[in-house]
């Protein structure tokens, strides 16, 4: 019976969905048709799908998307795990949260897209000065979510920890990750749409591969086509990266009471 | 009375809060207190009267700021059960009442099976496998008493364990707390609101007063044990209520 339910919902989550597409590619359709809307300026979703599907039929997405994925998911894993130690080291010594935190803020308010050549002359124009650029732009919100969890953690629950006499790796691996996932949660996710724009920013201004080159080449080349189904690709990765991370908080968060009307 | 009797004694003890910019807060004053082995005592007293923070201190949760307190048990072992259950919520019932055996590495089977067997005495024995979310408030304190009792721990510390729950559960809970007690022969200090819950639970009920927070008066109820229902509706048990009610005022 559950699992019927369960099944429906998903069900109705896909149709839903697929409804609301249909219904922008359906406005899209009849716009171009009827408005008159020469192709270079907005060709048709038909058109579109065509260029789409040669992305991947002739074969010469599969570099760039391998290039993107790598770079978005190794740099949001350094940066989510950077983010984490920095945020709990942060909330346990109070003097170098004081001393370093102005710079994290510095970096975060910094425009990305003004660091990227910055980044490119420290680095090299290669695939370290991307990753470094999505680093950065993932740490903050995490390292922000870790401390807001670790904050959040009941006092009464550490005074439980001192009566058992709970040693230090025992409070953190017991308590405190677990405490904090809830907000490591929704930093990550913020964090993980921080990552895919960090790469095709940094592909976009340097870099002969990756979606975001992709996007470039089409551009400078009038291929309106091409430069929309690489945006859609772009948003497709987005989608299904965004998706892992909420597959892990599903698995990990299975207690919480927001997944509660999941089950 | 001798020091061996005595789980706790308590001489002197002070507690200050220092204020940089106001005069220092005197939180308690001059406390006195020793608590027999397998004794229930239960504090109570006006809203600030420093009750709790006594608690904390015979807990090691809190510093004092003068005074001694003495432990029959070398290691210093206790259970606290504070006002809300604590219970880890990705834990389930049992896990959670098995997290201080987890700590201290006590997993053996004979903690097992003592573990087990206070779960069928609390009634939760069927909900071993339920998460916090799904359990109602009286469970949940059942389940942060269990875990308290599942160590070897000679003393019981319960800062308002039923404060948040209606009077009729309680009324029950009360009931159970004493069947479990009856059963491990621990020593339980108890901080409560209520006089009724103060006189039907204890041996010696301490009426504390405030400003400074001290003891004003150390209470013995004399009501045959086992209590139950019935022992409500005993002439004494009123006298006890009436009695502490016009002290604490």
């Amino acid at each position: 019976m559950k699992n019927r339910s369960k099944l429906q919902k998903i069900a109705s989550g896909i149709w839903e969905y697929t409804l609301s597409i249909g219904i922008f590619i359906a406005f899209w359709f009849v716009y171009v048709r009827f408005a008159d809307v020469p192709a270079y300026i907005l060709p048709s979703p038909g058109v579109v799908w065509i260029s789409f599907v040669d992305l991947f039929r002739t074969g010469m997405v599969w570099p760039h998307l391998w290039t993107t994925s790598y770079e978005v998911l190794f740099g949001f894993f350094i940066g989510s795990l950077l983010g984490m130690i920095l945020g709990y080291i942060f909330i346990k010594i109070d003097f170098l949260k004081v001393a370093l935190m102005p710079y994290l803020i510095f970096l975060q308010t910094a425009p990305k897209i003004a660091l990227v050549p910055l980044f490119v002359i420290w680095f090299g124009i290669g695939i370290v000065s991307k990753i470094v650029l999505i680093i950065s732009m993932v740490i903050f919100p995490v390292l922000s979510g870790m401390m807001l969890g670790l904050d959040s953690i009941p006092a009464d629950v550490r005074n439980l920890l001192k009566v058992l006499k709970a040693n230090r790796w025992q409070v953190f691996s017991q308590v405190e990750i677990k405490y904090s996932l809830p907000a490591l949660f929704s930093s990550l996710k913020i964090g993980i749409v921080q990552a895919v724009i960090g790469a095709i920013v940094a592909e976009w201004m340097s870099g002969k591969q990756g979606l975001g080159y992709i996007l470039t080449y089409a551009s400078s080349t009038y291929k309106i086509s091409m430069l929309l189904a690489g945006i859609v690709l772009t948003i497709l990765l987005g989608i299904a990266t965004y998706e892992m991370v909420n597959i892990f908080e599903n698995k990990l968060l299975y207690w919480h009471e927001s997944k509660r009307n999941q089950e | 009375m001798g020091q061996k009797e005595n789980d706790v004694v308590i001489r002197d003890l002070d507690k200050i809060y220092g204020n940089l910019l106001k005069e220092d807060t005197v939180a308690l004053k001059g406390i006195n207190l020793s608590i027999k082995k397998g004794e229930f005592v239960s504090i109570i007293g006006p809203s600030g009267c420093g009750k709790s923070t006594l608690l904390k201190i015979i807990g090691g949760l809190e510093k004092l700021s003068a005074g001694t307190i003495e432990y029959s048990d070398p290691e210093n072992r206790l259970g606290f059960v504070f006002q809300d259950s604590v219970l880890l919520p990705w834990k389930n019932v049992r896990e959670n009442a098995e997290f201080p055996l987890v700590i201290q590495k006590k997993q053996t089977k004979e903690n097992e099976e003592k573990l087990d067997a206070l779960l069928d005495l609390a009634g939760l024995k069927e909900f071993s496998s339920a998460l916090p979310r799904e359990l109602s408030g009286g469970m949940k304190s059942r389940v942060s008493i269990v875990r308290a009792l599942s160590y070897d721990a000679p003393l019981l510390l319960m800062d308002e364990p039923f404060g948040a729950l209606d009077a009729l559960t309680r009324d029950h809970l009360n009931i159970e707390l004493l069947k479990i007690w009856s059963k491990t022969n621990k020593t339980i200090i108890f901080v409560t609101h209520s006089i009724e819950e103060a006189v039907f639970l204890s041996d010696r009920v301490i009426v504390m007063a405030t400003r400074p927070g001290r003891i004003r008066e150390i209470v013995p109820i004399d009501l045959t044990r086992p209590r139950d229902e019935d022992s409500r509706n005993d002439s004494k048990f009123g006298e006890y209520c009436r009695y502490l009610r016009e002290i604490i005022g």
